[in-house]
């Protein structure tokens, strides 16, 4: 059985849909940012000793959200500065966010956030790069292979690339390997990563590292900086401006709250009733961009 | 329903009016970056769209990276047929038994069975396995763009990289399957609008021939309920009996399998 489960709130492409997280096994609500393991337990799962857990390669397993399925285009995204953090679609002029498909691809990435904070003020996001299509709001396990160093807008943005723990072909890989298996892969990565916001007008994005993805050791330590600005944030030991740290299940926070104080939270949002959505549109145009 | 139909553009006897003779309806097999190889079912009667079957399996195209399924709405002009017994002079090889092809090149994913009005801009001449198989490239002519699109280099210009990402798709898109690149007549060259149109006048004469009995078509069902110099022309309640012995739609869609999902990788050697 799965450890955590989803309940929406609202209608899908409309401006309030929500989709909040809880405990799978009591039933309560909690945050996706701040009450998921950044580790998966190599010890157990589910109370289960795992084969797993005996091999080296999983002992950096981590725990992913997945936040937009491969092939979608809605921009969904962990709600950094709500109460819970449930997920939602980016806001961008008052309209709903979708990004854009750029020539040849459909919207080619599966992207996830992994339970840290970084310094684009959101957790940090990951690129899944297996092969099974997964659904807004699952929680996965995931092996890192390599990251990506992205300035978007003058952030830093960091882009890791993992696999899906469970796809068939995760124990072959490495990012030396991902170049071997999927030819092309990183290189549309890296393309899809310099343009995507041309559509609204944006400029082209910078790499670091002359947009070379540094390997598996690099990306761990990227994580564990992120996961120490994290913890921080949780104590009040840094400002983290609008974010909001709500959480169940990290007792010693000054932000911790009680089951009941979350469910007030929750059923006190309103959400429509109505289902009307045309946002249709915003996911067929493709764009080309010229020589 | 002719297969031919025309745009009128402004009102008759104004010095604005023009009719436009290069749009034809194109019936839409395939919504662009889905996966289910629909295809009209020549040989059925009253040819309905349906999923085709290779190996007793239903047969999805494979994700070619860096694509998604099918890159254009994709289907068929209806009152054509590429005939087999008709060898063609461009590609040296005979027809392949169905009506031609079409790749739709605007910004609206169609709906499976959608009859739209598409402007026909250029064709490719695809040697699939033998045998010619035309692909005609159109727009939608309801396309907010469609204007600025009239003849094949338009597409060079105003979509750059569409065209060779078509011709690598048609290349390739078999060698998931086992089966070897596909070849093209013309250097794998798009051949411009009159071209395009010649060749689907020939398509429409050989259908014309087919459906009045004039060349045998084998196994293809003929049967219309419009055409009325053709011998398989029957009357509408005849054609309702034949829908109505079949099973009543599903309740529920039954799922894509997922490994429809998976992206198939070129290995270069």
């Amino acid at each position: 059985m799965a450890l955590y489960r989803t309940e929406e709130r609202g209608w899908p492409c409309l401006l309030d849909y929500r989709v909040f997280f809880k405990n799978n096994v009591a039933g309560d609500y909690i945050s996706p940012f701040h009450d998921i393991p950044l580790k998966v337990d190599s010890k157990e799962e589910n109370g289960i000793p795992t084969k797993k857990a005996r091999n080296d390669e999983y002992e950096n397993l981590f725990n992913m959200v997945v936040e937009a399925p491969w092939w979608t285009n809605a921009k969904m995204e962990i709600a950094t500065e709500e109460p819970l953090n449930p997920i939602k679609q980016d806001v961008k002029n008052g309209k709903l966010r979708y990004a854009a498909n750029i020539s040849p691809h459909k919207d080619l990435h599966q992207k996830d956030k992994s339970t840290n904070c970084c310094r684009d003020n959101d957790p940090i996001d990951v690129c899944e790069i297996g092969s099974k299509v997964l659904s807004h709001g699952e929680v996965i396990h995931v092996k890192i292979l390599g990251i990506l160093g992205l300035s978007d807008e003058s952030e830093t943005d960091w882009e890791l690339i993992a696999i899906n723990v469970n796809d068939p072909e995760a124990s072959k890989f490495h990012i030396g390997d991902v170049k071997k298996f999927k030819p092309g892969y990183l290189e549309v990565t890296l393309k899809w990563f310099r343009v995507y916001k041309v559509p609204e007008g944006k400029p082209e994005n910078q790499f670091a590292f002359n947009g070379e993805f540094k390997n598996k050791a690099f990306a761990l330590e990227v994580i564990k900086s992120t996961h120490e600005c994290w913890k921080a944030l949780l104590m009040k030991k840094c400002n983290g401006g609008a974010i909001n740290c709500t959480n169940v299940q990290v007792c010693d926070s000054p932000f911790h709250c009680t089951q009941d104080e979350t469910r007030s939270l929750v059923e006190s949002v309103s959400f429509s009733l109505n289902k009307e959505s045309d946002e249709e549109d915003a996911e067929q145009a493709w764009y080309f961009l010229g020589k | 329903m002719s297969g031919f139909s025309s745009e009128e553009r402004a009102a008759p006897f104004t010095l604005d009016y023009r009719v436009f003779l290069d749009v034809f309806h194109m019936v839409v097999e395939v919504p662009r970056w889905s996966n289910a190889k629909m295809e009209i079912a020549t040989k059925d009667p009253l040819n309905p769209i349906k999923q085709d079957v290779k190996k007793g399996k239903l047969r999805y195209v494979a994700n070619l990276f860096p694509y998604k399924g099918y890159i254009w709405n994709y289907g068929a002009i209806p009152q054509t047929w590429e005939d087999p017994g008709h060898n063609d002079k461009h590609t040296g090889c005979c027809g392949d038994n169905d009506p031609i092809d079409v790749c739709e090149i605007g910004s609206k994913v169609c709906a499976r069975g959608e009859i739209i009005r598409v402007k026909v801009l250029g064709i490719l001449a695809m040697i699939d396995e033998g045998e010619t198989d035309w692909k005609v490239i159109a727009i939608n002519a309801d396309d907010p763009d469609a204007a600025n699109y009239n003849d094949i280099h338009d597409v060079k210009r105003l979509k750059p990289g569409y065209l060779e990402a078509t011709v690598d798709w048609f290349r390739r898109y078999k060698v998931p399957d086992g089966k070897p690149e596909n070849e093209f007549a013309f250097n794998a060259e798009f051949k411009d609008k009159d071209f395009t149109m010649d060749i689907i006048k020939s398509t429409h004469d050989h259908w014309k021939a087919l459906v009045t009995k004039k060349t045998d078509g084998k196994g293809i069902s003929c049967m219309n309920t419009t055409v009325s110099e053709s011998p398989f022309k029957c009357d509408p309640d005849a054609a309702k009996a034949i829908v109505d012995a079949l099973p009543p739609p599903c309740e529920s869609a039954c799922t894509v399998p997922t490994d429809v999902d998976k992206w198939f990788h070129h290995q270069k050697n």
